[in-house]
């Protein structure tokens, strides 16, 4: 029987593993990949230490720290389920078309969360077709063409920094009248002279052929406008990746499972951390210290029962 | 011994799924084609052409399309075990 079956392997993922290792916990990872959305951050210079890195560089730096302790990482595995049997919990999930099930007496729940769509008609007809929720992934492929990038906090301001440095311009698309982003991303932003700031724009319908043509927009005094483009990125913020947790685990209006100062749910044994939790701000360095923290939480549980 | 499939991968510098493909395919002693379309329109053309769509990466083994790092199907497709 494990102790402790940690369920992600990003940011918080990793740290919790990285606690649960060091203090000799008989446990597991299991995840989809060592990456996580962390690894899709383009330019990341606000964890702590490193000045200047990029997500997949940090992603990797997660998981050679896990390596050092041998960690029992499981990846490819999809959780589907997760469930209290008397003092146990049994994970559930499909690895690479298998079934797999274990048996753990706590859970940390550490699987972020994956990027929220707009939900406005052609979304779904053109995803990958000019649609995209990746600059980093789909970014280059728009060089030289007109591009919009939706959203306002650093991911968006980031989207359309890289974007200004490949396409021939770009809109950046807020339905806010302010950005919620940094002050230096925007500041870059502003200073880029093939970028357009269109501030209370609301998305409605994105138009095309085989490709993205057209984005239709309702600006702040309720007139619909067109914009010819070829290329649409979203970021728009993040839906927490917590179907799996059982049924009885508290969660608030978002979905994110809601823990306290401990990183402890309603559910006796169970742990959440991370972007999946209800947790304010949604950073890679608060994701780590709420990693380290639901590890600590649960070793305190296993000592006590 | 079986001659290794061809395989083909498009993709972009910056692309994450498109490393994790590359790695995989390197720890398994897979010999890969990298085709960068950011830098070769052409290549981009003809991915898009392929795979009728633009995410990367798009892997293409012995002629069969893979669109993105999609694991399951290229173990189905090489034949590998776990």
């Amino acid at each position: 029987m494990l102790d402790l079956i940690i369920v992600g392997s990003s940011a918080s993922g990793a740290s919790a593993g990285i606690w649960a290792a060091r203090r000799n916990l008989n446990f597991k990872i299991i995840a989809l990949d060592t990456e996580g959305e962390v690894a899709l951050s383009g330019e990341v210079s606000n964890y702590p230490g490193i000045i200047e890195t990029n997500g997949f560089d940090l992603a990797k730096k997660f998981k050679e720290h896990l390596d050092y302790y041998k960690a029992n990482i499981q990846i490819d595995s999809e959780v589907k389920e997760i469930k209290k049997e008397g003092d146990i919990f049994i994970v559930s999930g499909v690895q690479l078309g298998k079934n797999f099930e274990e048996k753990s007496k706590t859970v940390i729940l550490a699987t972020g969360s994956k990027p929220k769509h707009l939900n406005v008609p052609g979304e779904k007809e053109f995803y990958h077709k000019g649609v995209s929720y990746c600059t980093v992934c789909d970014g280059p492929l728009f060089k030289d063409k007109v591009v919009a990038t939706i959203g306002g906090g650093n991911s968006a301001l980031e989207s359309a920094l890289m974007l200004s440095a490949l396409a021939k311009k770009v809109y950046l698309i807020n339905k806010n009248p302010k950005f919620k982003g940094e002050e230096m991303l925007i500041e870059k932003i502003k200073k880029m002279p093939n970028v357009e700031i269109i501030n209370g724009a609301l998305a409605q319908e994105i138009k095309g052929g085989n490709f993205v043509e057209k984005l239709i927009y309702k600006d702040k005094s309720g007139e619909l406008n067109e914009l010819s483009i070829d290329g649409i990125f979203v970021h728009i913020g993040m839906l927490p990746n917590g179907q799996m947790a059982p049924q009885n685990v508290k969660k608030n209006d978002l979905g994110e499972i809601e823990i306290n100062t401990k990183c402890e749910t309603s559910l006796s044994g169970f742990f959440a951390a991370g972007d999946v939790a209800n947790v304010p701000y949604k950073q890679i360095a608060i994701a780590t210290g709420q990693g380290a923290c639901a590890a600590l939480s649960a070793i305190s549980y296993l000592n006590s029962h | 011994m079986t001659q290794q499939k061809k395989i083909k991968i498009y993709s972009t510098p910056s692309c994450v799924y498109c490393k994790m493909a590359k790695e995989f395919f390197n720890q398994n002693n897979i010999q890969f084609e990298n085709v960068d379309v950011s830098a070769n329109h052409e290549a981009a053309e003809e991915m898009i052409k392929k795979s009728g769509q633009m995410g990367v990466p798009v892997i293409e083994i012995d002629g069969q399309m893979v669109i993105g790092f999609d694991k399951e199907r290229i173990v189905e497709l090489l034949d590998l075990k776990k």
